[in-house]
């Protein structure tokens, strides 16, 4: 699984397709699997693979909500910080059809790949101030969502063999 | 008919008299698309600041114009009405040879230039706008103040203005009040939230009074929603200066995509509890000039927190309205 600096690495065309496979992707790792196996967590501390959904489509929105922001203003945005912890205790995921999330986070990923389409040379360099990381340009999070994807579909993986 | 004022017109005049009293009503093809812009206009009045209410003026007629496929017409905001014997001039317009037709709106009264109220703002713009209308859609040679062309600026207002089915106060109600005020308002909702939820079960929570109109527990999921979209946006506000405020949602899509019908309504209520919390301390310990910073809205344009506040206020009336419907059965 490459990291985040090796997919930095990839021409951009290479960082977008990645993107455009994880609909289907987490469509393949959840078909047929019960509502019981899709809600169980694998310890007390672990997301179950629908949390694992749900995050994924509201980090999608999230996503295309700080593009937005960055392309809105002329100056560096101040980011906020995410915590998908309190989001999925808040928005209630275990209760969620993890199917019809998929469904819901293919559509923002349309959106996102959409807005990314559109981007000029000089669009890509923008960005804004994240908490953690620091100056962060879209293209670099075009990198982060392409190790993000992996990263969550990988745990997705584990999550539904009751691994960690 | 004013029968006076008509039998001293020539009788080509009086054709164009009667056919403009025969029409009462411009139909708007979409009245919605046109919302957000009226909206804008309600929150750039609140704000008193001239170039605000111009900007907001100018979208609107614009909107209208294009709406209707006329063509454009100037506009022009004043402060303080010009007062004479016989009262204070809301508006006008003007059409001169060889000149682009223009209308000029008055943002003050004359005597104590206080800003107009909203509604009669917005009744004076579309009365100018009837005038251009009348000459640019009807093709009429003038353009007579006729029980029609009354009816007509009426028709236009009740598609721009939704009349409300509440008695609560509406959003620029709320900019009027106190800050005092607005934060007891905001303080007590999770509290009548519960009082409405009751002992009420799952199944009668999720169930939806008529089809498109949320169940109780999608109301208080969206109240959940919002509430942390508040806190960003104070967040924002305060961390830098004047952010662009992101439209987020929309509701409905939030309602649907985060599956609120399958949420359990109690601990929807309590996270809500929780983030209104959270929002009420960041408030109080704002200083004066911090309540002033704000960002701008692309629909709304210019929001201050004080005026996000009002927001807050007349967004959980309005929902504590259709939550207490919802669980009647009632849209």
């Amino acid at each position: 699984m490459p990291t985040m600096e090796e997919y930095a690495k990839q021409p951009r065309e290479q960082r977008l397709h990645r993107l455009t496979r994880t609909g289907d992707e987490l469509a393949a790792a959840i078909k047929g699997q019960s509502d019981a196996v899709l809600s169980r967590r694998p310890d007390a501390k672990n997301w179950a693979a629908k949390e694992i959904v749900c995050h994924l489509r509201d980090a999608e929105e999230s996503f295309g909500g700080r593009f937005e922001q960055i392309l809105a203003m002329s100056a560096d945005p101040t980011l906020a910080g995410a915590n998908p912890d309190r989001l999925a205790e808040e928005r209630q995921y275990l209760r969620n059809d993890a199917a019809e999330a998929v469904g819901a986070f293919r559509k923002r990923r349309a959106e996102t790949l959409e807005i990314f389409g559109k981007l000029t040379p000089a669009q890509w360099e923008k960005g804004g101030i994240h908490p953690v990381r620091g100056r962060i340009t879209l293209d670099n999070f075009l990198s982060l969502m392409a190790w993000h994807d992996d990263n969550h579909l990988d745990q997705l993986r584990r999550a539904l063999a009751g691994s960690v | 008919m004013a029968f006076s004022y008509y039998a001293r017109l020539t009788r080509s005049q009086q054709a164009v008299y009667r056919k403009s009293d025969e029409i009462a009503e411009v139909r708007l093809p979409q009245p919605a698309a046109l919302h957000p812009a009226v909206t804008a206009l309600t929150t750039a009045l609140a704000s008193e600041d001239r170039p605000h209410v111009q900007r907001a003026t100018e979208r609107l007629i614009r909107d209208l114009t294009n709406a209707l496929g006329v063509p454009p017409v100037q506009v022009e905001v004043l402060a303080a009405r010009p007062h004479a014997k016989w009262g204070e001039l809301h508006g006008l317009y003007t059409v001169e040879r060889g000149k682009p037709p223009k209308i000029q709106l008055w943002m003050r009264t004359a005597k104590q230039r206080r800003v107009v109220a909203f509604r009669t703002y917005l009744r004076t713009l579309l009365h100018e706008v009837g005038h251009h209308l009348d000459y640019a859609l009807l093709r009429l040679r003038d353009s007579y103040h006729t029980e029609g062309f009354y009816k007509r600026e009426s028709s236009l207002f009740h598609q721009l203005v939704a009349e409300p089915r509440s008695t609560s106060p509406s959003a620029e109600a709320w900019f009027r009040r106190t800050p005092d005020e607005r934060m007891a308002r905001v303080a007590a909702t999770p509290g009548q939230v519960a009082s409405v939820l009751g002992s009420r079960g799952a199944q009668a929570l999720a169930q939806r009074p008529a089809l498109g109109a949320w169940a109780p527990v999608e109301v208080v999921c969206h109240l959940r929603d919002v509430e942390e979209t508040f806190g960003e946006r104070f967040a924002a506000i305060l961390a830098m200066d004047e952010p662009a405020l992101l439209e987020v949602g929309p509701a409905d899509r939030w309602a649907e995509e985060r599956q609120y019908l399958r949420h359990d309504a109690a601990t929807a209520l309590a996270h809500f509890r929780h983030r209104r919390g959270e929002s009420l301390e960041t408030l109080v310990g704002l200083s004066p000039s911090q309540w002033q910073r704000g960002g701008e809205h692309p629909a709304r344009g210019r929001l201050s927190i004080d005026m996000l506040v009002a927001l807050m206020a007349w967004h959980d009336d309005n929902h504590l309205e259709q939550l207490t419907r919802a669980v009647e059965g009632q849209p």
